[in-house]
């Protein structure tokens, strides 16, 4: 990528073949400055030349830091987790592969792929969400500092994506009515994320309502 | 089986694998489990507001339900 400036786009343009020795049709343009007609003069335009010069052929080896695989942090544990997971699955009778999905400092992503992930996953996550508690007390025996994260199909960011999306579309409700909203029962990471998403949405607040693990969130105008 | 599955589950939590026995009454609709640890181990299985128990429950649940039944685990005391 390469930026030139001419007193036309076309100028420009020329300026850019004859420098780098391409075709036309071998780059894209993009104008970054469009020309403005001054009061006294016109001002150049700037334009961006986009073209294949070896340097977008390394693959993303890292699409995110979170699916960064590191090396094992215990490599037995890992492998006695990844069987215990898959005895369960085995033992509830549905056929499917657990796999590392992500390492992240004390944190351990387990990806469970099979044909039956709808009932694995269950309704609103809750089959997943048991064999990740059981995985993370199972895990706790071996290292206390361990933490387990049990996915399927992508459901936990999905799941995530779409608590926010909820969240800001009901903040928004609230915001224009005035009256606020009470969201289903959520539990405390769920919450979080509703807490931290609507923090800096204006006009707004999230206050816990109930008792237990599952408590619920009001969104309500923000008094002054 | 549920059996298996819940003591498979149970005896990787537990102190004493060996004392854990599970009985198992079969029923038209449902499958009853009764599900019995060493007293120390008890709490285990439980966890903090019955967490642990209802994970396990809701696993067996998930099981269960692939053969249109339905299975209820009780842990004795």
């Amino acid at each position: 990528m390469k930026e030139f400036e001419g007193r036309t786009e076309q100028e420009a343009i020329a300026k850019a073949i004859e420098e780098l020795h391409i075709e036309r049709e071998d780059f894209d343009v993009e104008i970054v400055e469009p020309v403005r007609k001054g009061l006294f003069k016109k001002s150049n335009v700037k334009i961006r030349i986009h073209f294949d010069d070896g340097s977008n052929l390394e693959p993303d080896t890292f699409e995110d830091d979170e699916r960064e695989l590191e090396q094992p942090i215990n490599s037995e544990l890992e492998d006695k987790l990844l069987a215990f997971v898959a005895t369960i699955l085995e033992k509830m009778g549905y056929e499917g592969s657990v796999s590392i999905g992500f390492r992240k400092e004390r944190k351990l992503g387990l990806n469970i792929e099979s044909n039956n992930s709808n009932i694995i996953i269950g309704r609103k996550g809750k089959n997943l969400d048991a064999i990740q508690l059981i995985a993370n007390v199972y895990a706790g025996q071996l290292d206390p500092d361990m933490k387990v994260i049990v996915d399927s199909e992508n459901y936990r960011m999905r799941h995530e994506e779409q608590l926010i999306r909820m969240a800001f579309k009901t903040a928004e409700q609230v915001r224009k009515s005035g009256r606020s909203k009470l969201l289903e029962p959520m539990n405390p990471y769920e919450r979080r994320l509703v807490h931290t998403a609507l923090n800096d949405f204006g006009g707004v607040e999230t206050k816990s309502e109930g008792d237990g693990l599952y408590k619920q969130i009001r969104i309500s105008n923000e008094r002054n | 089986m549920e059996k298996d599955l819940v003591e498979y589950i149970v005896k990787s939590l537990v102190d004493a694998p060996d004392e854990v026995s599970i009985n198992v009454i079969e029923g038209e609709k449902s499958t009853i489990l009764e599900l019995k640890v060493a007293s120390e181990d008890v709490g285990k299985v439980i966890g903090k507001q019955g967490r642990i128990a209802k994970a396990i429950r809701t696993i067996l649940s998930a099981s269960a339900t692939k053969d249109g039944k339905r299975a209820v685990l009780e842990i004795l005391d």
